[in-house]
């Protein structure tokens, strides 16, 4: 096998480490959530957004939801989709953070389970990066055959 | 041009209809496989049943009490803000010296000027009237969901605080 189209362009290579990154990331979430839904759900309610009948459903779905978006993003699956719907949630997850900074609401931001502190505009930031690089990874990934694969050298 | 045109929206369009797709399979595939986990494991949890009732009675139950004369000793050191979670008009007819009137409804109003008259040492205590009364915990759950960082209930206080001719005063606040 010969090693094609490294280290140039960058964009692609830069996508594969953010896709680890995040999907690294989606696990280590999705790890304390999973283990207690009912401490998650009360976190969603603390954030005073959606309607009770909805927040164990979402409690249940969510850390899941991260799983399966770690899963996609580490093994090349589906990683347009993957990368979207990440996009997705961080844009979500930061309208939610920005809601209730606005308020002046002091609740744990659960982010990563239990072990979150309050929330602040640094988890704001830190959202807004992770979209900006599920977006990069979004436009700018074409996975590991990318670099090794003759026909890609080609184009 | 119309022929680059065409192709680049095709192109697009391909992409957008594949993303949707993908999308819809993975939060479908994680949709059920929740679901599924959810009703298997042992500790499940109602899908559609969360009871916020119970939640706030849970919190409010680990908000910590004061007694009356450590509540008296700290108003004499002048480290300590009263707030009195009765209905205005109780409140007019006599209430704790230099205390606030913050009712329940109103507490997350009133949480930013009341942070601006807190020390870095100081606290707030809520009290109402009777040991049943469930108005300074409310005020005060409110209080500490709105960031005020300590907050302590003096179980029927206003009761206590006029039996021990502690000073009191009268009128609005």
């Amino acid at each position: 096998m010969k090693l094609r189209n490294f280290p140039s362009p960058i964009a692609p290579v830069i996508a594969i480490f953010f896709r680890l990154f995040l999907s690294f990331l989606f696990f280590y979430a999705a790890f304390e959530k999973i283990a207690d839904p009912q401490e998650f759900a009360v976190t969603i309610y603390n954030y005073q957004i959606l309607p009770n009948f909805a927040l164990n459903l979402l409690a249940v779905t969510l850390p899941w939801l991260e799983v399966f978006l770690a899963v996609c993003l580490f093994l090349g699956i589906y990683v347009r989709g993957a990368s979207f719907l990440s996009s997705l949630l961080f844009l979500t997850f930061a309208t939610a953070l920005s809601i209730n900074l606005v308020r002046g609401l002091d609740i744990s931001c659960g982010c990563f389970g239990k072990s979150s502190e309050s929330i602040n505009w640094f988890y704001l930031v830190r959202d807004f990066t992770l979209f900006l690089m599920s977006l990069f990874v979004f436009f700018f990934n074409r996975g590991w055959r990318h670099f090794f694969s003759p026909s890609s050298a080609s184009k | 041009m119309k022929i680059f045109y065409r192709m680049h929206k095709t192109y697009i369009g391909s992409i957008l209809n594949s993303t949707l797709k993908e999308s819809a399979i993975i939060a479908a595939i994680a949709l059920i496989f929740a679901i599924s986990f959810n009703l298997l494991r042992s500790s499940h949890i109602p899908l559609l049943g969360f009871s916020s009732a119970n939640l706030i009675k849970q919190q409010q139950a680990l908000i910590p009490e004061i007694n009356i004369r450590d509540a008296y000793d700290l108003y004499l050191k002048k480290k300590v803000v009263f707030v009195d979670a009765r209905d205005p008009l109780s409140f007019a007819e006599g209430h704790i010296a230099g205390a606030l009137n913050i009712y329940p409804d109103e507490a997350s109003l009133h949480a930013a000027t009341l942070k601006t008259k807190l020390t870095s040492d100081s606290l707030v205590i809520t009290y109402c009237d009777g040991p049943q009364c469930p108005l300074s915990k409310e005020t005060a759950h409110t209080l500490l969901l709105r960031g005020i960082p300590m907050v302590k209930v003096l179980v029927n206080g206003w009761n206590l605080w006029l039996n021990a001719g502690y000073p009191v005063t009268k009128g609005k606040s």
